[in-house]
């Protein structure tokens, strides 16, 4: 019976974020407001007096200020899997910019998926209980 | 905004270059100035390729791989994500400026120490692996492919600074997974240089050694009956003799026979299927994978590396008075096949006549 070789250069392994140690898949995070319109003067007044400390408490991520005029104000994060995400902030209170700031802090980057179309789970541990096997019980199952 | 518009500016922010580092922005060679003799010549992606990332970006980094204490300066992290093949594209742009530092050195360095840490840790936590399955999964571990994975899962594939280099009569051409790769490496040298060989090997063990590895896969044979056989005879037990424990539905179209394999009164392994030689042939298998995959627990794993001194200084050192007690080298597998060399297939070679013919032929 002949058996594939295994090609050296085709080796790989599967990520494990968290098992030891845990890196946040945030990269940056860069937000956008406008100098003159009123829609972004709560972003502009989050920008004058917390986003330092936000700063400050997450030095794993890049902050990146960027004035856009004559365009709403939003904030885009950046991740590790190449992916954005971006936030518009008009209409929200100081505290709910920061909410919004921190819901991308605090997201992997991935695309949210439906979880109540399939009902099949993906998982790369293994059963914690076994797989049920009809032939592994007292009174085996007979065709 | 419409849609396409949208994600045009998404693209172009993901692509962005920095410009609160530059002194000008636009680049005094970007600007076109239609008085002037000289010819114009701008490339926006050479000069996008050519900027160093921003040093946010970089301390941002070293805090996210948890390195924020140990690489305390950007220009020691923009060294760790230049890669050696970015010297040509500088010097063909700024032939006259001083060459950047790159990640050369070290990516060997790191490439070596991984290679230790690596071998160490598989051979102490599966003693009897067969020696081309523990060198397969070391490179599963530690291997391109997965520094490069690494390296996007950190973020480094903004930071990595290379050049694309085509095939050569010498050299084949560099992808842009070896040049993610060469990061990795050089950020285990810097941590081996900055601190000490534990601290590299806590920090290959969290980014490289806790990663998923399909061992079960790696181990394969060609006829596992046999290399049972000669395994079990190895370590002088009983001869392994079949045995069906369970079926059902031997006449109809998908019957299922579950077979254990017995050295005397030990089960070694069991195995399904839709056959009774299938199913041997897997109660084989898992016989055999019982055997090689056996793990040391992670409490009493005995890392040799362990034995040097964890300060800085001479590696040498001793260190304090650390009970090591080597753990016990695995029984060796048992080959089956003439000499070892039973999947290596060398190109037939001519027999003396042939040669023979061949040269009077050539003569004639």
């Amino acid at each position: 019976m002949a058996t594939k070789h295994i090609l050296r250069a085709q080796l790989r392994s599967y990520p494990a974020n968290g098992h030891v140690a845990f890196v946040p898949n945030i990269r940056k995070v860069v937000l956008e407001y406008c100098q003159n319109y009123p829609s972004s003067t709560n972003t502009r007044t989050f920008l004058a007096n917390d986003i330092e400390h936000l700063a400050r408490q997450n030095p794993h991520v890049e902050f990146v200020v960027k004035q856009r005029n004559g365009h709403e104000p939003i904030a885009r994060g950046l991740y590790a899997n190449g992916r954005d995400k971006v936030v518009p902030l008009q209409g929200f209170e100081v505290n709910g910019i920061q909410r919004k700031i921190q819901l991308l802090l605090d997201s992997s980057g991935a695309k949210i998926k439906p979880l109540k179309k399939n009902n099949i789970v993906e998982s790369t541990s293994q059963a914690a209980r076994g797989i049920w096997s009809g032939m592994h019980v007292d009174t085996p199952f007979k065709i | 905004m419409g849609h396409a518009s949208k994600r045009l500016y998404s693209t172009a922010s993901k692509l962005a270059v920095s410009t609160s580092q530059l002194k000008q922005f636009p680049p005094k060679e970007a600007i076109f100035r239609g008085d002037s003799r000289k010819p114009h010549f701008f490339d926006a992606e050479s000069w996008a390729a050519l900027q160093p990332p921003p040093t946010s970006s970089l301390t941002a980094f070293a805090h996210r791989i948890g390195l924020g204490t140990v690489l305390t300066s950007a220009d020691e992290v923009r060294r760790a994500c230049t890669h050696q093949s970015f010297l040509n594209l500088h010097a063909k742009f700024y032939p006259t400026s001083p060459a950047p530092l790159t990640n050369a050195n070290l990516a060997t360095i790191g490439n070596s120490l991984l290679g230790l840490f690596a071998s160490e840790y598989i051979h102490a936590s599966y003693p009897h692996l067969p020696t081309r399955v523990l060198k397969a999964a070391v490179s599963a571990h530690v291997g391109p492919l997965t520094c490069a994975g690494v390296a996007h899962e950190m973020g480094a594939a903004s930071l990595l600074r290379w050049h694309r280099q085509p095939t050569t009569p010498t050299s084949p051409a560099l992808l842009h997974s070896d040049a993610l790769a060469s990061i990795p490496r050089a950020l285990t040298a810097m941590v081996y240089q900055e601190r000490s060989l534990s601290s590299a090997r806590k920090f290959a063990q969290s980014f490289f050694l806790s990663r998923d590895v399909d061992l079960r896969s790696m181990i394969k044979f060609r006829d596992p009956k046999r290399a049972l056989t000669e395994t079990v005879v190895k370590f002088n037990r009983d001869r392994p003799k079949s045995r069906l424990l369970k079926e059902t539905g031997r006449y109809s179209n998908s019957p299922i026979f579950v077979v254990g394999i017995y050295s005397g009164a030990d089960k070694l392994g069991e195995g399904f299927g839709s056959s009774l030689k299938m199913a041997e042939y897997r109660a084989a298998e898992d016989s055999l994978h019982r055997l090689y995959l056996t793990r040391t627990p992670s409490h009493l794993l005995q890392l040799p590396s362990s034995t040097f001194s964890s300060s800085r200084g001479n590696v040498y050192h001793r260190s304090s008075e650390e009970d090591y007690v080597p753990g016990e080298l695995g029984e060796a597998e048992a080959l089956y096949a003439s000499s070892g060399r039973s999947s290596i297939v060398a190109p037939k070679r001519p027999t003396l006549e042939e040669e023979e013919m061949r040269r009077s032929g050539s003569v004639v």
